[in-house]
């Protein structure tokens, strides 16, 4: 699986990194939201889907 | 109008629905509104003042703020200077004036948050949790010994205010200044004996952010009102109106937002002991999720204005240049397209891609300032007030929530106990040292490092 954020659409909600904080990364200055990784550990595709659902901008994507 | 206008217009507004969100029956019957609205007219026409859209079902709210941005303005044209759109408040203010950047569109917008980002993204407003937490301390410490406490008053007013003052740079026992304003401007109706009253206070608190202006313009101190002051769009310093409206958006986005929140959450609460017990419980897996699901369900910005800056189709309906609309943030939140139980507050809720802080480029700025002072006054109150009882009799949620789902006051009951340290006039003293000796209102650009208290 792989999991890619939208720059153009995220807003820095940040609900992403409430739910998977290892997988996505803040930015320090704006919060916006970027995979650490593009690919996501088998045992994290769970989160990564959760992740997806909750995105109020709907930027997220996983493959 | 040619009749083919006419017609074509009826078959366009053919959803009709009369929304008036400022009469106290919407606040009573919110819920009732919302379901209807969502199943026969999830984007409805209303005649109600001048005549406005209102998008109430979460994927119309969705399509049309956070998928539109370039048909749809929230510019605010004060002088009749570019196509006399009016913002986002439906009626239009009676004050005159420019709501900061909220009422702005980009590219102009942006240079503002620019500049303001780095002093309310998550890393930076991380680095306050200490002083947060020692206002909280202090608040709860007021009150510790009584067994009463009004949470609005003595603890959900306070916090925001005083710790907004922090991040500005303005002296913190001036909190006091803004405090009534900030709430009294949007509680008090347009037809109260206390509007003169509240005018006053209000025409003081722009003169002391006016004196705060200058005095930071001449010698500047760090914060997020030096940050406007800096502002510069293409080189060139916008006009002291444009920069002192950035800081009254900056108040009245800081202050009765986070209160409304807490209040709201805390009187749950109590109206759901076991919620709270399995909260303190099982606090570490909770906290976040339970946080997002109150901002869902209370959403205490309710909705935005905003002005078509184009012919359009969007979610199925056609919008004419110029119209007005009104986004219900509060509404979507509510749809039980997305949400089940829309209704029910769930503490672990999944999938709550809630629209509580807005969607789209004007997402709320404040968002995180608002979480983590939200955070930390529910946790203090839960770990030194576990078993505290709200008094119905006594509380008083406002009498309308056409801009703010508020409320003014919140008495409670619960166990005395000892105080922990000083009091609140002492501990802003102690902390007003520790923000101006280690400058903790610097953007987080400039210092990373937490606070030291």
């Amino acid at each position: 699986m792989k999991v890619r954020v939208d720059p153009e659409r995220c807003q820095g909600h940040t609900l992403c990194s409430m739910i998977a904080p290892r997988m996505f990364e803040l930015d320090d200055v704006d919060g916006h939201a970027s995979a650490v990784e593009e690919k996501v550990p088998a045992d994290q595709e769970a989160k990564a889907n959760k992740a997806v659902g909750s995105c109020p901008e709907r930027a997220i994507s996983v493959s | 109008m040619s009749t083919e206008e006419f017609t074509e217009d009826g078959e366009r507004k053919k959803n009709r629905y009369d929304f008036d969100r400022h009469t106290p029956e919407y606040r009573r019957d919110f819920e009732a509104v919302t379901r209807e609205m969502q199943a026969r007219c999830p984007i409805a026409w209303s005649d109600t003042y001048g005549g406005h859209w209102v998008a109430a079902g979460n994927r119309e709210v969705f399509e049309l703020a956070a998928r539109s941005a370039d048909v749809i303005s929230n510019d605010h044209d004060v002088k009749g200077e570019r196509r006399g759109y009016k913002g986002i408040s439906i009626p239009p203010p009676t004050r005159a004036g420019r709501g900061g950047f909220l009422e702005m569109d980009p590219p102009e917008q942006r240079y503002y948050r620019r500049a303001l980002n780095p002093y309310l993204s998550p890393a930076a407003v991380d680095r306050w949790i200490p002083v947060i937490d020692e206002i909280v301390r202090a608040c709860l410490d007021e009150k510790i010994e009584d067994g009463r406490i009004d949470f609005v008053e003595d603890l959900a007013n306070i916090v925001p205010a005083v710790f907004t003052m922090a991040m500005m740079g303005v002296p913190l026992e001036n909190w006091s200044i803004y405090n009534e304003p900030a709430h009294a401007v949007i509680y008090t109706p347009p037809n109260s004996p206390d509007l003169a009253r509240v005018g006053r206070l209000h025409e003081r608190m722009r003169r002391d952010l006016a004196r705060q202006f200058a005095e930071i313009k001449a010698n500047p101190r760090p914060g997020l009102v030096n940050a406007v002051a800096d502002m510069r769009i293409d080189g060139e310093t916008p006009p002291d109106e444009e920069l002192l409206g950035v800081l009254h958006l900056i108040i009245g986005g800081g202050f009765d937002t986070t209160t409304a929140l807490t209040a709201h959450a805390l009187e749950w609460f109590s109206e759901n002991p076991g919620e709270r017990d399995r909260l303190i419980r099982e606090r570490e897996s909770l906290l976040d999720s339970a946080t997002e699901e109150f901002v869902r369900y209370y959403a205490p910005v309710v909705g935005n204005g905003r002005t078509f800056s184009a012919d359009c189709k969007i979610a199925g309906t056609r919008f004419k240049e110029g119209e007005r609309l009104w986004v219900s943030w509060s509404m979507a939140n509510r749809d039980p397209a997305v949400f089940p139980d829309p209704d029910e507050i769930d503490l672990a809720r999944e999938s709550n891609r809630h629209a509580g802080f807005g969607l789209g480029v004007h997402r709320c700025i404040g968002s995180n300032v608002a979480r983590t002072v939200f955070k930390r006054m529910l946790v203090q109150v839960l770990d030194r007030m576990p078993d505290y009882v709200c008094e119905p009799e006594g509380t008083v949620h406002y009498e309308t929530i056409g801009v703010i789902n508020g409320m003014r006051f919140l008495p409670a009951t619960f166990t005395p106990s000892s105080r922990l340290g000083a009091g609140l006039e002492e501990t802003l003293e102690k902390l007003q040292r520790v923000c101006d000796e280690q400058r903790l209102a610097e953007p987080v650009t400039a210092r990373k490092s937490k606070a030291k208290i």
